[in-house]
């Protein structure tokens, strides 16, 4: 009993020195910034831009390589092909490396000199200090944990239900909108506010790529890095409120369960 | 109906091998086999989930082995039922319906009528969750009928329901066969090869290694694995001998028995069937052929009696009805007399 006891409070220390450690530093500054401080902040303009401009490149950003990407997640859930392993490697790529390189590689892709570039150019496009190259910097580097999260959604759904599906009579696309994609949404929409969260809060790509319009974290970084730590404070904490609602706003409608297709569905309207 | 001419399908380590294959119109054709046997994977091909590497799928004159899997119209009833979790039982009944894109008014009164003809009516806006094994079972076959499949194909059908529903269930599938539906129902389990069947077919190793009534496959067993197939557990490795022109089988150096006229090899397997075996209190009158002298040494209630283990120099195992049972008065430990007919003894050539 003793034993227990002992063990019960060691975790309980531990457990809670992580969790003062994640929560401190956040706590700090919000107790740091006053409120008036605050509510000019938010007046400015430019951080009411920056923080609407990192937003919305984010979720379209996320939503547009979801379309492409989740097609993509069930591929690799459902079939084999060659070169699989090296397939999973590559879509692991942009985590382990810094994100400053990965910087340096979205730059020499869009600029004038690169493929993507070069192609753009001559539509009389610039990706560089474009929202257009924001949104590849960031989807860049978060792109893996939406496409793994849908892989893993995809292959919690047993196969044996879209085989099913298809000896109803289903097509292939079918099967996929009514039972692929709607028994794996969880997963993909936990990973869609991954890859959301991660696009907003990138910084080392996004500043090679655009230093201007300039997105909040590159914002922070430049109000911190020329007038110090109490003028950026107040417009990290806005960033960090803007932040947390909207994941927690994602996050309620990832959890809400819904049964389709019942008789309901097909009375005459 | 059906015909699979020597088809065969390579999938991982496994290989279904030359499966040739006649079912006519109506029949309900039980194929037996242990897990990784290649049921599955045979329901499959026909089903068209899978392509064959080589051979051919006919079903009435049509040659459908490269047909796509959704103009076959093969009704395939997945083990563990494989419904929708995202769909009420109703949404999962139409979902065929919904392929075909027919009317709304029509859908709804489809899946009525076949929800009413499976009594499953009251459940049909539920979800899927908290329904029984039976119920799920009555909604993935309502599910399969309402397309009105040209045949109907049942993966281990009862493996996933309470034995007290397994009747309703085999009640409700002879009712379906008999309505003209042509069935496959793979299994493990002899009995329902018993209970339903018209044809049964014993897959062993991905090869269909004996076909025929239930009655022939399992009187005559082409081998070991299909007798153990057909509930036989007492099996014996003889040896025969001709002496004074009568064939005796070797057991061991006490147990001889008496075999019925015939040709035999010098070594070979014994089988007895388990309600093939007379139990008596009372030693038999002289000249009884077959009689040896036992022990019960374990009493197990059964179906429809009693199975018995008794060691008469060999462990038998002898199924008893209960009116016997109590007739003879038999109790642990008793010392009884068993009788083994010829007619009753199953001999098998060579090492399987």
């Amino acid at each position: 009993m003793r034993y227990y006891s002992s063990f019960n409070l060691i975790l309980l220390l531990l457990s809670s020195l992580v969790l003062i450690f994640l929560i401190a530093p956040l706590i700090g500054m919000f107790l740091h910034t006053s409120t008036t401080g605050l509510i000019e902040t938010i007046k400015e303009r430019d951080v009411q831009e920056s923080i609407w401009l990192t937003v919305w490149v984010s979720f379209s950003t996320t939503f547009i390589f979801a379309i492409i990407s989740v097609p993509f997640a069930w591929l690799l859930a459902r079939k084999d092909f060659p070169l699989k392993n090296l397939v999973q490697g590559v879509i692991d790529l942009p985590v382990v490396l810094p994100h400053t390189a990965a910087g340096i590689a979205i730059l020499g892709f869009i600029s004038r000199d690169g493929f993507l570039g070069k192609v753009a150019s001559s539509a009389g496009i610039s990706f560089v200090n474009n929202p257009a190259g924001i949104a590849l910097a960031m989807a860049f580097v978060s792109l893996p944990f939406l496409i793994n999260a849908a892989r893993d959604g995809f292959m919690s759904v047993p196969e044996k239900l879209e085989k099913a599906a298809l000896n109803l009579g289903a097509g292939r696309l079918r099967v996929f909108m009514t039972i692929s994609l709607p028994l794996a949404w969880r997963s993909i929409i936990s990973g869609f506010v991954m890859m959301f969260a991660r696009g907003m809060s990138e910084f080392g790509a996004v500043v090679i790529v655009a230093y201007h319009p300039m997105v909040a974290p590159v914002l922070i970084y430049d109000r911190f890095s020329s007038f110090g730590l109490n003028y950026a404070r107040p417009a990290a904490v806005i960033f960090i409120i803007v932040a947390l609602v909207a994941f927690t706003g994602l996050r309620l409608l990832s959890n809400r369960k819904k049964v389709t297709y019942s008789e309901s569905d097909y009375a005459d309207s | 109906m059906l015909t699979l001419k020597n088809l065969s399908k390579k999938l991982g380590n496994f290989r279904i091998e030359g499966i040739d294959l006649e079912i006519d119109e109506g029949t309900y054709y039980v194929l037996l086999g242990r897990s990784g046997s290649g049921k599955t994977q045979l329901l499959e091909l026909i089903a068209g989930l899978n392509r064959p590497d080589s051979g051919e799928i006919w079903l009435d004159d049509e040659n459908i082995t490269n047909k796509k899997i959704q103009e076959r119209n093969i009704g395939l009833l997945f083990q563990d039922y494989a419904i929708f979790p995202n769909m009420t039982v109703f949404g999962n009944i139409a979902y065929s319906l919904h392929s075909d894109r027919e009317g709304k008014a029509e859908v709804i009164s489809r899946v009525h009528k076949i929800a009413s003809e499976l009594n499953i009516e009251h459940i049909l806006e539920r979800d899927t969750h908290h329904l029984s094994g039976g119920e799920l079972q009555r909604v993935a076959l309502a599910r399969t009928l309402i397309k009105s499949p040209r045949l109907l194909l049942l993966d281990e059908p009862m493996a996933s329901i309470d034995a007290s529903l397994k009747d309703d269930i085999k009640r409700l599938l002879r009712r379906i066969n008999r309505q003209g539906m042509t069935i496959i129902h793979v299994t493990h389990d002899y009995r329902e090869a018993l209970n339903l069947a018209s044809l049964v077919g014993v897959l062993h190793n991905g090869r269909i290694i004996q076909e025929g009534k239930p009655d022939e496959v399992f009187r005559k067993p082409v081998n070991k694995f299909v007798a153990r197939y057909s509930g036989i557990r007492n099996f014996f490795r003889v040896s025969f001998s001709k002496v004074n022109n009568e064939w005796d089988a070797f057991c061991n150096e006490t147990t001889v028995l008496n075999l019925k006229p015939g040709t035999y090899p010098d070594e070979g397997f014994l089988l007895i069937r388990s309600d093939g075996i007379t139990i008596l209190s009372e030693r038999p009158p002289e000249g009884t052929v077959n009689c040896l002298k036992g022990k019960v040494t374990d009493i197990i209630p059964a179906d429809q009696g009693m199975e018995l283990t008794i060691d008469a120099g060999i462990i038998l195992y002898a199924d008893i009805s209960a009116d016997s049972f109590r007739q003879q008065g038999v109790y642990e430990s008793k010392d009884i007399w068993v009788t083994l007919p010829p007619e009753n003894l199953i001999v098998l050539q060579g090492p399987d």
